[in-house]
């Protein structure tokens, strides 16, 4: 799995580049690490940060000599192009982002209508449009397209204007449009090689001399030059000029000449007429092109037998012009030597071309204008190419000339090698759209799944690792996840990981990263992360952040354990203020998750609890009654756990003996009843957990509820109580005061109650429940 | 071309980073466990150390946490300091916390909560450099919040993992078993429960599925092993580091009618002489960066057709 970046540093200072090594040496190159601590060092220690960041740990052995202990340093695998600053390359990476985006969608569109068994050549036919378009886009963010050299200025003696040097990414990005994607131009290919030679020849100086850097050296030394046309440079210059097309530039040096000066006219009548006779056969060149631009010098012919026809015109002339008379009436040596050069220049004279071009590429270039204007098909400008490059031998490796070479000999793996190595990942996965447009077999060997790339195509694994060098810088990650979708097999899985990997603690980046797991589909790392952020917030003190984030990741363990901690303040007296904190939590807490369990209880125990604090201040009946109805609903419900019952019953001992009257009905005191003796009995299990309360609680309770029952039979006199009989035990008592024989009601509709009727009332003998009141002593037996 | 994030102090050992490479955790000789953040976290360009605790006097304090201010001192005279060895950062989803492995062969678990909301009283006093990196009115703190201590054997290594019933801790004994705790509560980190089993549920042990060496090579120390992320590939990548290099492994994901993986090793990289101190693979499993005794920090990927090479190497200079 290639990544075949080269390495840059934090190009954010300084943009410096580590040169790259080539794959193919068995030695990769060693680059230092500055750390600045002093040695020795003791260990180091790596870890991979966001993409293609490394961090290194460097630790020193223990000193005490006042030195730093260690130091971690970071390296950034580069994005491969030197000449691009990072902010600059930033640009780039976002506004390539659309036409990326719009091109996928459009292929996924044909895709599924293909499937649809709608003719595909019918959209193939669109197909290369749609690539020029995204061309076009992508190519307009690489700089300015405006030539350098080409252009002729006002200025009399400014031959070559200097302007803003082009980019190789923008001359790279050109010639595989020209070559690849351009498919309207095809049959113009050669004059589309002389427009980009034109705009991209000074890129190419930068490793050996070429017409445009003679050019620029001329060009210094004009204006100390008197009699130009004596300057054997300026013939020299001129011809490369026009050699390789640039003929603006050719018929303006030409005008500089000094038999255009008013006072020479005269003179040398015959030597201007000859100069003028070139520079209008220089300007009458036959051209076989769409147009040219304005100010372009050329004849356009679209189709080829009018060109041929124009050509074979335009040869006749110069060789009418080459055979004159006026030859001989021109007395300046360089002038006519020079004269005839160019126009052996123009006949195609391979001698003359050759001399006047320095790179193989210009010569390539001359011989596409002069000699072959119809060269066609790849195999045959290939192998003009080779013959060029035997007459030219070059003095040093250039990027654009090695993808040249590969894009003229149809070698995809090696254009796309050239391309990784030497112009980064971001070209690699735009360019793969340009590759398998030009050609069938590069669409087959691009995006055919290989075992070797665990099961990807070479177009997936360039995209991975362009996502993945999105994905170093803080200010790129978002755009990351555009290519990582279009990837079918890995990409969502990197996109998993590299959206875990982002901080949770700000909420802005907490949302955008939310919103990028929604618009994909990510469930799974979307509960993840509010998950990761609920912990945090919860953790950090922020209660309510935390169980919002483990809410909305549906976290029904965590939720079910902060309802657990929450459950350590049932029926406990807590402080307003705790109390409205704990109130808050459970509001949000029972707001969404009904399933977790216990959180109803915690719900109706707020509720409870609201009511009966409102008891406690404002004593009305009509706030104890509702609150001894939340109670009877919190007891009779399955989800209140048992061992919260007692404690809930203690909480509500004022509800029980309300002054008033009694608040509970027979049948909701019998409830209670049943619920003490159903806890009597689960407290002889050995997991029963007991709640702190004070030890007098469970009597109390009971002491309370036997009142109640008491004073509503009393004061209804229920029929239900049918008769009172005389216990036949005696019962023992801790305080001795039993051992009597007692009287007791027996309540016949309530059975289960009768054991605790009797048990609790030792001393009942009257049906007065005035009476009973007094005789409830607390001094009571269990059965 | 490289940058420099962190200054650490005379006499750390180990450090590590979180998920979201924002926190630097760093472990000293003297036993001190150091949290460094960055203040602008969109930058992440400078960590400053946000927070200072030390191992053994907060493992006292929550040994004896009832002590008074002199017996405190003489019991801190007693306990011999320890160096921590490694630092490792526990899942994101149970908080920020860290295990440290120390010298003489405890771990402790440490969290960062706000105070008070972890039970273990007594705590902050010993704390001598703790300040809340957020600027909350609620102090921040990193807390011990569990010790594990055994008289027979000491941890040597440690390492997390989320699984479907919750988080899981390894830690490799210098007796020779490994021992796999399982939280209990994902919110409290202090209830671990030792498993005695797992991975096969059915047969209540663990089996090995694999074995990544050559019949050669059976018996080589190994010094480090490092798993890729898959993202995807039908294959998990395995990387093994023995003093004949580093092997890669490509390693099946279904297993035969015996249980066991189809294994392969597709190459082993020679570079680093010496020990192989560390393997990381980065996010997409593509590269694999390694360091060792050499002092080199070399970086590995494979081309088109499959052939791991050397991409690059670093070397420390002053």
């Amino acid at each position: 799995m290639p990544v075949v970046a080269p390495l840059s540093g934090d190009t954010s200072s300084s943009g410096s580049i580590v040169p790259f090594s080539p794959e193919v040496s068995n030695h990769s190159v060693v680059y230092p690490l500055r750390h600045g601590l002093k040695p020795p060092i003791a260990r180091l220690s790596i870890s991979w940060s966001r993409g293609n960041t490394l961090r290194v740990s460097v630790l020193r052995k223990s000193f005490d000599d006042g030195e730093a202990g260690g130091k971690v340093v970071e390296v950034r695998l580069g994005n491969g192009d030197a000449e691009i600053s990072d902010a600059q390359w930033r640009r780039i990476a976002y506004g390539s982002v659309t036409p990326f985006a719009l091109l996928q969608n459009r292929r996924s569109s044909i895709s599924s209508l293909s499937k649809m068994s709608i003719s595909p050549p019918h959209y193939h036919v669109n197909w290369w449009e749609y690539v020029m378009e995204y061309s076009k886009d992508i190519g307009s963010l690489l700089g300015n397209p405006k030539s350098p050299s080409g252009t002729v200025i006002e200025d009399r003696r400014e031959v070559v204007k200097t302007v803003e040097e082009p980019t190789c990414s923008k001359a790279a990005w050109e010639l595989m449009e020209i070559f690849y994607a351009d498919k309207q131009s095809q049959p113009w290919l050669p004059e589309r090689l002389v427009d980009w030679l034109t705009d991209y020849d000074c890129l190419l100086s930068s490793t050996q001399t070429t017409v445009h850097s003679k050019l620029v050296g001329f060009q210094k030394e004009l204006a100390s030059l008197q009699l130009i046309e004596d300057d054997p440079k300026y013939w020299e210059v001129m011809s490369s000029a026009l050699a390789i097309g640039w003929l603006e530039l050719a018929v303006k040096m030409l005008r500089l000449h000094g038999s255009y000066e008013l006072d020479q006219l005269g003179n040398r009548e015959t030597e201007n007429g000859l100069v003028e006779a070139v520079a209008v056969l220089i300007s009458n060149l036959p051209r076989m092109r769409l147009e040219l631009a304005e100010g372009k010098l050329g004849e356009c012919y679209k189709a080829k037998p009018d060109f041929m026809k124009a050509w074979e015109k335009w040869r006749v002339q110069i060789t009418k012009l080459d055979s004159s008379a006026f030859w001989v009436h021109c007395d300046h040596l360089q002038t006519r030597e020079g004269l005839k050069n160019m126009l052996q220049i123009m006949l195609g004279s391979t001698n003359s071309l050759s001399a006047a071009t320095c790179h193989w590429v210009e010569l390539y270039v001359s011989h596409l204008l002069y000699i072959r204007p119809f060269t066609v098909g790849l195999e045959s400008m290939y192998s003009l190419a080779q013959k060029c490059m035997q007459l030219k031998p070059m003095s040093g490796a250039h990027k654009l000339i090695g993808l040249m070479v590969g894009i003229l000999g149809e070698n995809t793996e090696v254009v796309l090698a050239e391309l990784s190595r030497s112009f980064g990942p971001w070209m690699v996965a735009h360019a793969i759209e340009l590759l398998t447009a030009g050609s069938d077999q590069a669409e087959v060997l691009l995006h055919e799944e290989r075992d070797n790339l665990g099961e990807i195509s070479i177009a997936e694994l360039h995209r991975l690792v362009y996502a993945q060098l999105l994905a170093s810088h803080v200010l790129t990650w978002q755009i990351a996840p555009v290519y990582l979708i279009s990837c079918m097999k890995q990409g969502l899985g990197l996109l998993e990981i590299l959206l875990y990997k982002q901080p949770v603690q700000h909420n802005e980046m907490l949302l955008k990263n939310i919103e990028i797991c929604r618009l994909y589909d990510l469930d799974s790392v979307n509960s993840n992360i509010k998950k990761i952020a609920g912990v945090y917030h919860w953790k950090h003190g922020r209660k309510g952040a935390g169980v919002f984030w483990l809410q909305q990741a549906r976290d029904e363990v965590r939720l079910n354990r902060i309802a657990k901690h929450l459950f350590d303040s049932v029926g406990k007296s807590i402080s307003d203020e705790s109390f409205k904190q704990w109130e808050g939590l459970i509001e949000l807490l029972g707001s969404e998750s009904k399933t977790a369990g216990g959180l109803e209880f915690l719900h109706k125990y707020r509720d409870f609890k609201k009511s009966l604090k409102q008891v406690h201040t404002g004593k009305t009946t009509d706030a104890a009654r509702q609150a001894a109805e939340l109670l009877i609903s919190l007891m009779k419900n399955p989800s209140t756990p048992q061992q919260f019952w007692l404690p809930l019953l203690y909480d509500s001992l004022k509800l029980l003996n309300w002054q008033e009257r009694p608040l509970l009905s027979v049948s909701q005191t019998n409830l209670l009843l049943n619920k003490l003796q159903e806890l009597s009995m689960a407290r002889l299990r050995p997991d029963f957990v007991e709640v702190d309360l004070p030890p007098q609680a469970l009597n109390s309770v009971r002491l309370a509820l036997a009142t109640n029952l008491g004073r509503v039979v009393g004061r209804h006199r229920s029929p239900s109580v049918c008769r009172t009989e005389t216990c036949p035990h005696s019962f023992p008592s801790k305080h001795g005061l039993a051992k009597r024989r007692i009287s007791f009601s027996v309540v016949e509709d309530f059975k289960s109650v009768y054991l605790l009727y009797i048990c609790l009332i030792p001393a009942y003998v009257s049906e007065n429940p005035d009476d009973m009141r007094e005789s409830c002593t607390g001094d009571f037996c269990c059965v | 071309m490289e940058k420099s994030l962190v200054d650490l102090d005379n006499g750390t050992t180990c450090s590590s980073w979180n998920y979201s490479g924002q926190r630097l955790a760093a472990g000293s000789v003297d036993g001190f466990l150091s949290i460094f953040d960055s203040r602008d976290p969109a930058a992440s360009s400078s960590f400053t150390c946000t927070s200072k605790s030390r191992s053994y006097l907060a493992q006292l304090a929550c040994l004896c946490p009832l002590l008074n201010a002199r017996d405190r001192e003489e019991a801190e005279g007693e306990v011999h300091e320890t160096g921590i060895v490694k630092v490792v950062w526990t899942p994101p989803e149970f908080g920020d916390s860290v295990a440290c492995v120390c010298a003489d062969g405890t771990l402790s678990l440490w969290e960062e909560v706000v105070e008070g909301t972890n039970s273990i009283p007594n705590l902050h006093p010993f704390s001598r450099h703790s300040r809340n990196y957020l600027g909350n009115t609620q102090p921040l703190q990193w807390k011990l919040c569990k010790s594990f201590k055994s008289n027979s054997s000491q941890v040597l290594d440690v390492q997390f993992g989320v699984s479907l019933s919750g988080l899981k801790m390894v830690a490799a004994y210098s007796d020779g078993h490994i021992r796999v705790y399982e939280l209990l509560d994902p919110l409290e980190l202090k209830n671990w429960q030792l498993q005695v089993w797992e991975f096969d549920q059915a047969h209540q042990r663990w089996l090995p599925v694999a074995e990544l060496a050559l019949p050669d090579n059976k018996g080589d120390q190994v010094y480090s092993v490092a798993w890729a992320p898959n993202i995807g590939r039908p294959y998990e990548v395995i990387a093994v580091a023995t003093h004949k290099g580093i092997a890669l492994w490509h390693l099946g994901l279904i297993p035969d009618t015996d249980g066991r993986l189809s294994v392969e090793q597709v190459a082993v990289l020679s570079g680093h002489r010496g020990e192989v101190w560390q393997m990381e693979w980065d996010m997409s499993g593509m590269t694999l960066a390694t360091t060792g005794s050499d002092g080199k920090v070399r970086l590995w990927q494979s081309n088109l057709n499959g052939v791991w090479h050397e991409q690059a190497a670093f070397e420390p200079t002053t």
